[in-house]
C-alpha cells in the first residue's frame, strides 16, 4: 500500500506542474534556462534563511519566525529574480530561436515562477515523501494517515500559488502597481501562517483556505496576463 | 556539510508545514529495543532456527492473551500476516497452532510477563543432542514411547521457523504496553473488518546471511565477491577449562593415574545473548568449582609427591550443541594431544565422574535434594562401586544419591567419551559416573531456555561481604545464625560440593577426610551470583586480571552462557577459569614481571587483582583448551558424517525491531485521484490557455520596454 502512497503523492504534488513544464517550458531552451535560474534563486533564498535562523539562537524553535524570514527573503529574492529578468531580457530574447519570446511580457514571469515554485515544493515534500515509501504511516502516537495526501495537496497549492504569485508580482513592479505587489506579500504570509494550524492536525483549516487564496490569486494573475472572463468564454464558444 | 543539512532539514519543518521540530520518521515508528532475535544455526545437514526477509518482516499485530485469540486468528483473520504478539506463559500451546499455518503469520513477538509465570519452557528438542548420543541410548524424539529427557521440550531450537521470533525480556514490558494501546486503538474493534483499515502493526529485522547447511555456508564464505571475502557464517566453539589437583608433567609418572571430575559451562536458548542456563548448567559447574576449591585446600599442591593420584577437573563449553567441547577433548585423548603441556591417554583416567544437570529440583521449595548416579554397565566395576560407597558415606542432611544401572544415560558429556572410546567404556576400563537430579525426564523445566534463570532454582542473593584475605564463612555458621536456611540453593550445593571434595580426597589419600574444610554457602552464593546475576560481582572483580590503567566496570548482567562462534571468545570460560585460579591457586609473593617470569613446569603465572585489589601472583595448574569441533580441524571431514557436530551460526548485520500504524491505503487512493484530476486539469488548462493565448489574453501588457534593435545590433556579432 505505501509505494502507492508513494506514487499517488507524488502525482498530486508535481503531477500538474509537470505538465504545465512540458506543455510550456520544455520546447524553449531559454525558457528553462530561466526556470533553472529561478529555481536556484529559491534555493539561496532558503539558504540565506537557513543563515539567519541559525544566527538567531533564542528564536530557533519558533516556527513563526523561521517562517517570517523565509517569506521575507523568498520575497526579496523574487524581486531580485525581476531585476535580473528585465535586465536580461534583451539578451535572452537574442539567443533565443523562438524570437516570440517575450511576446507577452509576463511570459518569463510565470516560467521563473514555476521554477520558483517547483523547488520549494520538491524541498517541501521530499523529506515526507521519503518517508511515504513506508511501511509505516502516521498514528502512533499524533496524525492520521491522511498527512501525506494533505502535504502533497498543501504542496500542489504552494507550487501553484508561486507561480502566479510571480506573475502579480513582476506586473506590480512593471505598473508600479503596489497592491498588486502587496497581495502577494499579505497572501504569502496568510498561507504559510495557516500552515501552522498543521501541527493541531487541523488539515481542512489548511487546505481550504489555501486553495481559496490559490482561486483568488490566479484569477488575479490571469487578469493581470490580459485575459477576462469574457474573452475566455468567447475562445470556448467561437471555437469554429 | 553534516550540520548544514541537518538545518535545512530543521529548516524544511519549520515553515514548510509540518508542525514541530521532530523528524517525520520519528513519529512515525517506534522502535521496539532490548529484544532479542532468534538466529539461525546450521549443521552438516539442516539449518535450524530463523530468518527475516531481507527488509524484515512486517504483520499487523494480534496480541495472544488466550488460547481462544490464536484460533481466531488461524481460522478468521482477514488482514493477514500477522505479527503475533504472545506471552512466554502461553507461547508453548500457541507455536503448534501457528506452525501449522506459517503463511499468515510475519512473525512473533514473544514476551516475558510478570502475571502468569510459565509452567513450562524449552526450546530443545526432547532428546538434546540425540544425533551424538552413544550406544545404548534408546531416547528418540520421533518415535512414540520410551524414555523423552526434555519431556517438554518443542524441538523449536531444532527447526527450521520460517518466521523471525523476537523475544522481550520482562524489563520491558513497557514495550508491549506501548504496543497494547496501539492495538486496543486500531486494531480490537471489528476484527472481523480488519482488511482497509490503519492497522498497529510490527517489523522484525533479523535477515541471516547463511542458509542450506553447514557445508553450503562454509563454502560460500571461502568465495570472494569483488575480492571481499564475505563470511556468512562461522562454526560455534571457545575453550575448555580444565585444572589438576596436581602439576602434570610429561615425565612426572607418580601422579599419572587421574580421576576425571567433568561439567559443563554453556547453555543455550533460541534468542541471541538470553541463554542464563542456571539449572541447566550453572549449578554443576558451580558445585564443581567449589569443590575443586575445598578439594584444593584439603590436599595442599605441595604434597603432590606424597599421593600416586590425581584429579583432572574440566569443565565443557559448548556442550549445548552435539558436546563441541567434550568431542574435541576426547579427540584429542585419541590423538594424544590433550592436555597440550602432558598429553593424557586414555588408560590414565581411572573414573569419569560428570557432573550432569542437577539445578532443576532446587525450585522445589524442600529440604531434600534427591541425586541420581547414572552407572552405565550392569557388571560391577570396582572403581564405580567405591566411589558410590564413598559418596553415599559422605552424605550430609537431606541429600540422597541412588544409583540407577543403566545405559541408557541422559544427555551428558559422557556420551562424547563413549563413543570415542566404545572400547574402553563399554569393557569399563573407563568407568563413567553421571551425577544428575533426575531419573527418567528432566526436573528442569526450562532446559536450555531463555527463562532458565535464578528464579528457576530459588535463588536470592545474600550479599554477605568478604574480608580482604577471601575467607568465607562456613556453611554450618551461616545455618546456625540464621542467615542460610537448609532449603536455600546455596547451601545444598555447599553441601553437595562438600561431600564431593571428600569423596575424591579418599580416593586420592586413600582414607577418609578427617578434617573440617568445606565449602562455603557464603562461596557459593557469591559465585551464584557472578554467574546469574551480574558480572560486576565481588569474585569475578577479584578474579580479574590486575590491570594497571583504569578498569572499566564489567555490566550488572549476566555473563551469557551461550558458547557463540569460535571466534569471538566469550566471556564465560574466562571466568570459570580465573575463579579457579584464584581460589585453588597457590599466592605467590611477586610483583607483576617476576611473576610472568617465572617458569614452573606444570604450572601457569596469574597476576588477579585478588581480594584487596592490590595485584596477587597466581600460581595455578588451570589451563585452557579449544573447544572447537573436530569437524572444522579434520582436513576433508565429511559433514555429513553425524561423527563430530558440525554446527555453524549464521552472520547477521542487523537485529532490531518497531512498531507503526499501517496505513489502509484509503490516503494513496486520494491522493491518486486527486492527482489524476489536478494534472488532466492542469493539463486541458495549460493547453487551451496557450493555443488561444491570442485570443485570451487580449489585454496583454505591452510588450517589452527594451529597445529590441539596439540590443539586437550588439548581440548579433556574438555567436553563441
Amino acid at each position: 500500500m505505501t509505494l502507492a502512497e508513494f506514487f499517488s503523492c507524488s502525482l498530486l504534488a508535481f503531477g500538474a506542474p509537470l505538465v504545465m513544464f512540458a506543455l510550456t517550458v520544455a520546447n524553449d531552451p531559454v525558457r528553462i534556462i530561466i526556470m533553472i535560474a529561478a529555481a536556484f534563486g529559491w534555493l539561496l533564498s532558503f539558504l540565506v534563511s537557513s543563515v539567519v535562523w541559525y544566527a538567531v539562537v533564542p528564536l530557533r524553535s519558533y516556527l513563526a519566525f523561521g517562517m517570517c524570514f523565509a517569506i521575507i527573503f523568498q520575497e526579496l529574492f523574487r524581486y531580485g529574480m525581476y531585476v535580473l529578468l528585465r535586465k536580461t531580457e534583451a539578451g535572452l530574447k537574442e539567443i533565443s530561436d523562438n524570437h516570440n519570446i517575450g511576446s507577452n511580457k509576463l511570459e518569463m514571469a510565470y516560467v521563473s515562477g514555476l521554477g520558483f515554485g517547483t523547488m520549494s515544493g520538491a524541498f517541501a515534500l521530499i523529506n515526507v515523501l521519503a518517508d511515504s515509501v513506508g511501511p509505516g504511516t502516521l498514528g502512533l502516537y499524533t496524525g492520521t494517515e491522511y498527512f501525506f495526501v494533505t502535504s502533497a495537496a498543501m504542496t500542489l497549492c504552494m507550487i501553484l500559488l508561486n507561480t502566479f504569485w510571480s506573475v502579480i508580482f513582476f506586473s506590480g513592479f512593471d505598473d508600479k502597481n503596489y497592491i498588486k505587489v502587496g497581495w502577494v506579500i499579505v497572501s504569502h504570509f496568510f498561507v504559510s501562517g495557516l500552515s501552522l494550524l498543521n501541527s493541531k492536525e487541523l488539515y481542512a483549516a489548511t487546505i481550504l483556505p489555501s486553495y481559496i487564496v490559490l482561486a483568488i490569486t490566479a484569477y488575479i494573475a490571469f487578469r493581470t496576463a490580459g485575459g477576462s472572463t469574457r474573452s475566455l468564454i468567447q475562445s470556448i464558444s467561437s471555437r469554429s | 556539510m553534516a550540520p548544514s543539512n541537518y538545518l535545512i532539514l530543521l529548516l524544511i519543518f519549520s515553515f514548510c508545514r509540518y508542525g514541530n521540530l521532530q523528524r517525520l520518521h520519528e513519529k512515525i515508528y517506534s522502535s521496539i529495543e532490548g529484544g532479542a532475535a532468534c538466529f539461525r544455526r546450521l549443521n552438516g545437514t539442516h539449518q535450524t532456527g530463523c530468518s527475516s526477509g531481507i527488509n524484515g518482516a512486517v504483520g499487523v499485530v494480534h496480541m495472544i492473551k488466550e488460547i481462544i485469540d490464536v484460533q481466531w486468528l488461524m481460522q478468521n483473520a482477514t488482514a493477514g500476516p500477522y505479527m503475533v504478539v504472545v506471552s512466554t506463559h502461553l507461547f508453548p500451546d500457541v507455536i503448534e497452532h501457528i506452525l501449522e499455518k506459517p503463511a499468515i503469520i510475519a512473525g512473533i513477538l514473544l514476551h516475558d510477563n510478570a502475571t502468569g509465570s510459565s509452567a513450562s519452557f524449552s526450546q530443545e528438542t526432547r532428546c538434546p543432542n540425540e544425533y551424538s548420543s552413544s550406544y545404548g541410548s534408546t531416547c528418540s524424539d520421533s518415535a512414540a514411547g520410551g524414555i523423552t529427557w526434555n519431556e517438554k521440550g518443542t524441538g523449536l531450537l531444532r527447526r527450521d521457523i520460517p518466521f523471525p521470533i523476537f523475544y522481550l525480556p520482562i524489563s520491558k514490558t513497557f514495550e508491549i504496553e506501548k504496543l497494547d494501546q496501539c492495538y486496543l486503538r486500531y486494531n480490537v474493534m471489528d476484527p472481523a473488518n480488519q482488511k482497509g483499515r490503519p492497522l498497529c502493526s510490527v517489523q522484525l529485522h533479523s535477515f541471516m546471511f547463511a542458509a542450506v547447511d553447514t557445508e553450503v555456508c562454509l563454502r560460500r564464505s571461502t568465495s570472494s565477491a569483488l575480492l571481499t571475502p564475505t563470511k556468512v557464517c562461522d562454526p560455534l566453539g571457545d575453550h575448555n577449562i580444565y585444572y589438576s589437583l596436581f602439576p602434570r608433567t610429561k615425565d612426572n609418572k607418580n601422579s599419572q593415574e587421574i580421576t576425571l571430575v567433568t561439567a559443563r559451562i554453556d547453555s543455550a536458548s533460541l534468542f541471541d545473548g538470553v541463554s542464563p542456563g542456571a539449572a541447566s548448567s550453572v549449578v554443576g559447574m558451580v558445585t564443581l568449582l567449589t569443590a575443586a576449591t575445598a578439594l584444593s585446600q584439603m590436599i595442599p599442591v605441595k604434597d603432590a609427591s606424597v599421593y600416586g593420584q590425581n584429579v583432572l577437573w574440566t569443565l565443557f563449553n559448548g556442550e549445548a550443541f552435539d558436546y563441541i567441547g567434550s568431542q574435541r577433548v576426547a579427540y584429542d585423548i585419541k590423538q594424544g594431544t590433550w592436555p597440550a603441556n602432558a598429553p593424557l591417554s586414555v588408560g590414565d583416567i581411572r573414573l569419569h565422574v560428570e557432573v550432569g544437570q542437577i539445578g532443576g529440583s532446587l525450585s522445589v521449595y524442600d529440604n531434600t535434594w534427591p541425586l541420581h548416579a547414572f552407572v552405565p554397565y550392569v557388571d560391577d566395576i570396582p572403581a564405580i562401586a567405591e566411589f558410590l560407597n564413598t559418596f553415599s558415606s559422605n552424605l550430609e542432611k537431606n541429600i540422597t544419591l541412588t544409583p540407577d544401572y543403566n545405559s541408557n544415560l541422559p544427555p551428558s558429556s559422557l556420551h562424547s567419551f563413549r563413543r570415542t572410546f566404545r572400547n574402553e567404556t563399554e569393557s569399563g576400563a573407563l568407568p563413567e559416573v553421571l551425577l544428575t537430579d533426575f531419573k527418567a525426564t528432566f526436573s528442569n523445566m526450562f532446559y536450555n531456555s531463555a527463562l532458565d534463570d535464578y528464579d528457576n532454582i530459588d535463588f536470592t542473593y545474600h550479599n554477605i561481604t568478604v574480608d580482604n584475605k577471601g575467607t568465607f564463612i562456613p556453611t554450618d555458621a551461616l545455618v546456625a545464625n540464621g542467615t542460610f536456611k537448609e532449603v536455600d540453593p546455596q547451601v545444598k550445593i555447599a553441601r553437595l560440593a562438600t561431600v564431593l571434595a571428600r569423596t575424591l580426597y579418599q580416593r586420592v589419600a586413600g582414607k577418609a577426610y578427617a578434617g573440617n574444610i568445606s565449602v562455603s554457602a557464603h562461596l557459593v552464593d557469591e559465585m551464584l551470583y557472578c554467574f546469574l546475576k551480574s558480572q560486576a560481582c565481588r569474585l569475578l572483580q577479584a578474579a580479574e586480571y590486575a590491570s594497571s590503567g583504569a578498569d572499566e566496570k564489567p555490566p550488572e548482567r549476566p555473563a551469557p552462557l551461550y558458547v557463540g562462534v569460535a571466534a569471538v571468545g566469550s566471556t564465560a570460560p574466562v571466568f570459570a577459569g580465573h575463579l579457579l585460579a584464584l581460589l585453588t591457586g597457590t599466592q605467590l609473593p611477586l610483583n607483576r614481571t617476576d611473576c610472568y617470569d617465572l617458569s614452573v613446569p606444570g604450572f601457569s603465572q596469574y597476576y588477579l587483582k585478588g581480594w584487596n585489589n592490590s595485584g596477587v601472583c597466581i600460581q595455578t595448574t588451570m589451563n585452557i583448551s579449544a573447544a572447537l569441533s573436530p569437524a572444522f580441524t579434520i582436513p576433508n571431514y565429511n559433514l555429513k558424517s553425524g561423527e563430530y557436530s558440525t554446527w555453524t551460526e549464521s552472520v547477521w548485520q542487523a537485529m532490531w525491531a518497531r512498531m507503526f500504524v499501517s496505513s489502509s491505503g484509503v490516503g494513496a487512493r486520494v491522493a491518486a485521484v486527486s492527482g489524476a484530476v489536478a494534472t488532466l486539469l492542469a493539463a486541458l488548462l495549460t493547453y487551451w490557455l496557450q493555443t488561444h493565448a491570442a485570443r485570451i489574453f487580449t489585454d496583454a501588457p505591452a510588450q517589452s520596454i527594451v529597445n529590441d534593435d539596439a540590443a539586437s545590433g550588439i548581440l548579433r556579432t556574438v555567436n553563441c
